[in-house]
């Protein structure tokens, strides 16, 4: 421990131009203003750089695989564990958590809005042929949109109004927007396009925990990719997992709204 | 990089084993491209070579804006259909928005300039007075007109050519106002920016030589026009 602390000063002290620490995140965390808003604080307090690269979990995970970043904050756990197990990630730590909503047209065809849980929306959307968007490009949105349809206990490729559009999250809900569909999304990206456009979608359903959607950090293996700034990238992992980070991270606010709800164990 | 080795074994799976969503992308890709440039080759070729032949007030401010056109990136053509489509555009009622229509139309603008352009350029140093002379000689006005263009069919030919190939290979438009849905408005170039961003890259790199193949045939064509010119 003091041998690493010692380390990270030497590091530090030694080399005040240090490669920047490369962290691999998605867009949620990016599009909402989350990671400049922290990684500001960062960089003020620690003197560290970091240069975000800003991708979907997939290949985030892909390029801490090949040595392309020091740190990842992804949302995919089975994936994260994975990753962790096959021994490219040297930890794992829990840090926040944001939530998915099911937006839908204010008209609500399909009658869901109010529901916690969705179990009965989902049966509702098949029985009434409405519009659902799908992601059906294998992000961690997509995983979870598979997910909640599975314990539906329905498979909804073949389903009249299953429609899938590649082209990230924003995409999705403009296409639900205009075509009057509903949309599994998380809830930064659906204000974020709001804010931004024209768009009458609106919040269906909300709530639930099993809409959460838990954001892990993981540290790339120094040891079988030496090289990046491995250094810097266990005092952002520290940091963003300490009271200070985790109180900053609560504090962010997207037009008066929480996105984020910090969770790391202490 | 084994993707690289896999993106050229998998592009000859794809095409021998008959993969449906990969056809589909390519039925989209051609139907989409051939109908804008049609269209195009209909309407802007007759209209260049009405500003070359018939030299109304402004023609060379046309034709300068022509000219400018054919350097609109294809994401500003994108980006400004979508806000007529909309549903909150001004065309909102027709319910345009991610449909083949939609894809065609900016396809459409994408082309205008090029045909424009090529038969402006064609026809420009043709005398106006070759119109009247041959009115003189007893040809309808219309007559000499068609007439005239048909002489510069194979600058046509080409600049039909030019735009198709950039129809092939856009992206800016099928993505924005095609929506890349699935089964429906995916086109080749837009089935391989999704694979990207899943970080396929064999799989992009498949179908992106795939829209190669599609255009060896546009290639030969062109290849020809141009012997042909020569001679």
């Amino acid at each position: 421990m003091w041998r690493a602390l010692l380390l990270v000063f030497l590091v530090g002290c030694a080399e005040p131009e240090a490669q920047p620490v490369r962290l691999a995140t998605t867009t949620s965390t990016a599009n909402s203003g989350l990671v400049d808003h922290l990684l500001t604080a960062f960089t003020e307090e620690t003197g560290i750089r970091v240069k975000p690269m800003v991708v979907g979990t997939g290949r985030a995970l892909a390029a801490g695989q090949n040595g392309d970043a020091d740190i990842l904050l992804v949302h995919a756990r089975p994936l994260e564990d994975a990753f962790l197990a096959e021994g490219h990630a040297s930890e794992r730590r829990d840090v926040m958590y944001n939530d998915f909503v099911i937006a839908g047209p204010p008209s609500d065809p399909a009658g869901i809005r109010g529901f916690e849980r969705t179990l009965y929306p989902l049966l509702k959307i098949r029985d009434t042929g409405s519009l659902f968007v799908s992601r059906g490009d294998r992000s961690g949105t997509h995983h979870r949109e598979r997910a909640l349809w599975k314990d539906a206990g329905i498979e909804p490729e073949g389903l009249e109004g299953y429609t899938e559009v590649g082209g990230g999250m924003a995409a999705c809900l403009i296409y639900a927007d205009e075509k009057k569909g509903y949309v599994l999304t998380d809830r930064g990206t659906y204000l974020a396009v709001r804010k931004r456009k024209p768009f009458d979608l609106e919040i269906l359903v909300e709530g639930h925990p099993t809409l959460r959607n838990p954001y892990g950090l993981l540290l790339v293996d120094p040891e079988r990719h030496p090289g990046g700034n491995a250094a810097g990238a266990r005092r952002l992992m520290d940091w963003l997992t300490s009271e200070r980070g985790q109180a900053l991270i609560g504090a962010f606010r997207v037009d008066g709204e929480t996105l984020f709800h910090p969770n790391a164990r202490p | 990089m084994d993707w690289l080795g896999e993106g050229f074994k998998r592009a000859i799976d794809l095409i021998v084993s008959g993969d449906a969503e990969t056809w589909h992308a390519v039925w989209v890709t051609l139907v989409c491209s051939l109908s804008a440039t049609v269209l195009a080759v209909l309407t802007a070729a007759p209209y260049g070579a009405w500003l070359a032949l018939r030299k109304p007030r402004g023609h060379k401010l046309q034709a300068f804006l022509l000219r400018i056109g054919m350097f609109v990136p294809t994401i500003f053509i994108g980006v400004l259909v979508y806000g007529f489509v909309s549903r909150h555009g001004p065309l909102g009622s027709l319910d345009l928005y991610a449909t083949r229509t939609a894809i065609v139309i900016g396809e459409f603008l994408l082309a205008f300039p090029i045909l424009g352009t090529f038969a402006y350029g064609a026809l420009a140093k043709y005398d106006p007075r070759a119109l009247e002379t041959a009115r003189t000689l007893g040809a309808g006005r219309a007559r000499t007109f068609f007439t005239l263009l048909g002489e510069v069919r194979m600058v046509l030919l080409s600049a039909w050519l030019v735009a198709l190939a950039r129809c092939f290979s856009e992206l800016g438009i099928s993505v924005t106002v095609g929506g890349n849905v699935r089964w429906d408005t995916r086109t080749l170039s837009s089935h391989a920016m999704l694979e990207v961003r899943q970080g396929d890259f064999g799989m992009a790199l498949a179908l992106g030589l795939i829209l190669c193949l599609l255009a060896i045939p546009v290639a030969i064509v062109a290849h020809y026009v141009s012997q042909e010119e020569k001679e």
